[in-house]
């Protein structure tokens, strides 16, 4: 039951640059970098040094490992592992840590907390509908500290936080699953950001890295497909589980954890042929917690693409 | 004593988890299973012992899990009225939360939890059973000196049972503490004036080797001088004799407690929360057994965490379930010591 391992002899930490995938890409937009700047037969000398870089002897460096980003002459550099950078549109999942007046303050894995208005969620009885006194008093009915929810991200206030809104049938609150964290640069923008496995499962991946797996809901039996149940959308109370649909919730759960510790960016078709290689290759879900387990899953899966 | 942001659903689905049957857990872990726990001793050069334990460690990329370090010093300390040291020794332990660990603390909150563990670990280590033997230096006269054991504990990063975390890095640090060989000295006036040539009116040091084997190095022995061979009476001081290893094991090596975190939903029990499961968990129960052998059990210490209650019935089922857990961690615990100690003995004769 209870084993001790030894921790690993050597530090990793250079596995980025012997990881193929890495190391080539980054390559090339060096290349392409330095062509343009010699094409254009002058010099860099004293260009706009943007985040991530510093001027070395009249050349720019990359002070942290990413992509390099140009716009005319600034030049940036967007790290691989950082915090979520919102842009408006995107889909979050993000959890409440604060209530305040017409406003919640919302953990997104951003660099500050977001803010989702008062304003921008729906209320019961009716979508279109002015905001009472009365809905400011009972705030915490909708969403009280820790609750999870997801959101599209709708605008910026000036000091760079962004703004949310739920303003949808299919955004709100989030129960019956479990959330999974993963650096957000792995889940990469899709057609929808929905997914629903055959398995049972119903996947948000939100692009600040946060992930709702959860049990699925039939489209039909969706909260506020005929008018707008507000019990049902801000309930804190799970339907029932059964055991198959946690194991697969846990499986899932697992497969997302073994394929972005391998530095794999998520995709629908990704999890899916995960998911199949793993009931097919495994006995028991905790299979998954081995590390030459995962190695092979992670292997099959990337060599099939 | 964690106060992770967890919504209500995301709680009931975990307890809800527990509760069926079969019971099932977030990450498909069994009730009584542990996630991965690495162990390293002697990873501070300068300390007298050392570990790290790292509970829950991704095996793929070294992240995540609970992961502690403890090391020991030892230090000397003269045994007067007014100080702080105590004839044979004493051991003092402190627990550092590092606040990386723990970003959504505030400070003070971060100080009451360390201050909490510092408590914990610190009553428990420092009880009369479990005091190591072999830390007095000079006993009885009125310069008398002892080791004082300082056992510092770091929390470097928290994700859910970190008592147990905490008390397997303090165990492996202890077993891995070395305690110098020391020799008494002392002053004596010079009989014969004409016997040393190296003069200066002050006295000679007569020095005795107190190295007999285990345990006393503090009783005082022959005086090797070649000129005065009475016993040294009244030693007044003493000196570190080079010696090829670092000293020998600290006393007890068997007896330091394991801690075992039985977390208590209602009627089931689950072992190795993770920070989830924690701020989900009404009640925790902190076990602490004492093998001095693979029969004799001690029960060294008792706490709960916890806002929830438990009859006496359920408490004498967790206990004898807790004595089991402990037995086995205690188990692995030991041989992985071995291997430790066996690893380091090759490391010493390559060179």
């Amino acid at each position: 039951m209870i084993s001790f391992t030894s921790f690993p002899s050597k530090p990793q930490a250079t596995s980025y640059a012997s990881s193929s995938q890495y190391g080539e890409s980054k390559r090339d937009l060096m290349d392409i970098d330095d062509e343009d700047f010699e094409s254009q037969g002058s010099k860099l000398t004293c260009p706009g040094d943007g985040h991530g870089t510093y001027i070395d002897d009249d050349e720019v460096i990359a002070s942290v490992a990413g992509t390099i980003e140009r716009v005319n002459k600034l030049i940036t550099v967007r790290a691989i592992r950082s915090r979520y950078n919102p842009e408006v549109g995107d889909l979050v999942v993000g959890r409440i840590t604060e209530v305040q007046p017409r406003r919640w303050k919302v953990d997104a894995h951003s660099r500050q907390d977001a803010v989702l208005m008062l304003s921008s969620v729906n209320l019961p009885g009716g979508v279109q509908r002015r905001k009472l006194e009365s809905d400011e008093l009972q705030m915490r009915g909708f969403f009280e500290e820790g609750d999870l929810l997801v959101a599209e991200v709708q605008a910026f206030f000036s000091d760079g936080a962004m703004s949310l809104h739920t303003r949808s049938l299919k955004y709100g609150k989030l129960r019956n699953g479990q959330l999974v964290v993963v650096p957000p640069i792995l889940v990469r923008r899709l057609k929808s950001h929905f997914l629903t496995l055959p398995c049972g499962v119903d996947l948000i991946l939100g692009l600040n890295g946060y992930i709702w797996v959860s049990k699925h809901v039939k489209e039909s039996e969706q909260e506020g497909e005929e008018g707008f149940d507000a019990e049902a959308v801000y309930s804190n109370v799970n339907d029932d589980i059964d055991e198959p649909t946690r194991t697969a919730i846990s499986r899932v759960t697992h497969i997302i954890r073994v394929l972005t510790s391998h530095f794999i960016p998520l995709s629908d078709t990704l999890l899916l042929e995960a998911y199949e290689w793993a009931v097919e290759h495994e006995s028991d879900v905790r299979d998954l917690l081995q590390q030459d387990f995962g190695d092979a899953l992670v292997s099959s899966v990337v060599s099939g693409k | 004593m964690n106060s992770t942001l967890l919504s209500k659903a995301e709680k009931s689905y975990i307890q809800a988890g527990l509760q069926s049957t079969p019971p099932s857990r977030g990450d498909g872990r069994g009730l009584a299973d542990y996630r991965a726990i690495a162990l390293e001793t002697g990873v501070a050069p300068l300390a007298n012992g050392s570990a790290r334990v790292s509970i829950g460690r991704s095996p793929h990329d070294g992240a995540g899990g609970t992961e502690v370090l403890a090391a020991s010093k030892l230090e000397v300390e003269s045994v007067e009225p007014g100080s702080a040291g105590v004839e044979g020794g004493r051991v003092s332990c402190s627990v550092t939360c590092s606040p990386a660990a723990y970003p959504h603390l505030t400070s003070s909150a971060l100080d009451d939890l360390q201050h909490d563990l510092t408590a914990l670990l610190h009553e428990s280590l420092s009880h009369p059973s479990l005091h190591p033997r072999n830390l007095g230096i000079l006993r009885g006269t009125k310069h008398a000196k002892a080791w004082v054991l300082h056992l510092d504990a770091v929390v470097l990063v928290d994700s859910g049972n970190v008592c147990d975390a905490l008390f397997m890095a303090a165990r492996a640090a202890l077993c891995d503490t070395r305690v110098p060989r020391t020799r008494s000295v002392e002053y004596k006036a010079r009989r014969n004036a004409g016997a040393a040539a190296a003069g200066g009116g002050g006295g000679v040091v007569g020095a005795s080797a107190a190295a007999k084997g285990q345990g006393d190095m503090d009783v005082d022995e022959e005086a090797v001088s070649g000129f005065d061979t009475r016993q040294i009476q009244s030693a007044t001081d003493f000196e570190l004799p080079d010696y090829w290893d670092e000293g020998e094991p600290l006393d007890g090596r068997d007896r330091w407690p394991i801690c075992v975190t039985l977390n208590v939903v209602s009627n089931v029990h689950f072992l190795d929360a993770s920070t989830q499961e924690e701020s989900a968990t009404p009640l925790r129960l902190l076990l602490l057994f004492a093998f001095e052998s693979t029969q004799s059990v001690k029960l060294q210490g008792m706490r709960t965490l916890g806002s929830s209650e438990l009859t006496s019935s359920q408490l004498a089922d967790l206990l004898k379930a807790g004595e089991k857990y402990a037995r086995e961690i205690w188990q692995s615990l030991n041989a992985k010591l071995t291997e430790e100690s066996l690893a380091k003995i090759k490391e010493r004769n390559k060179f």
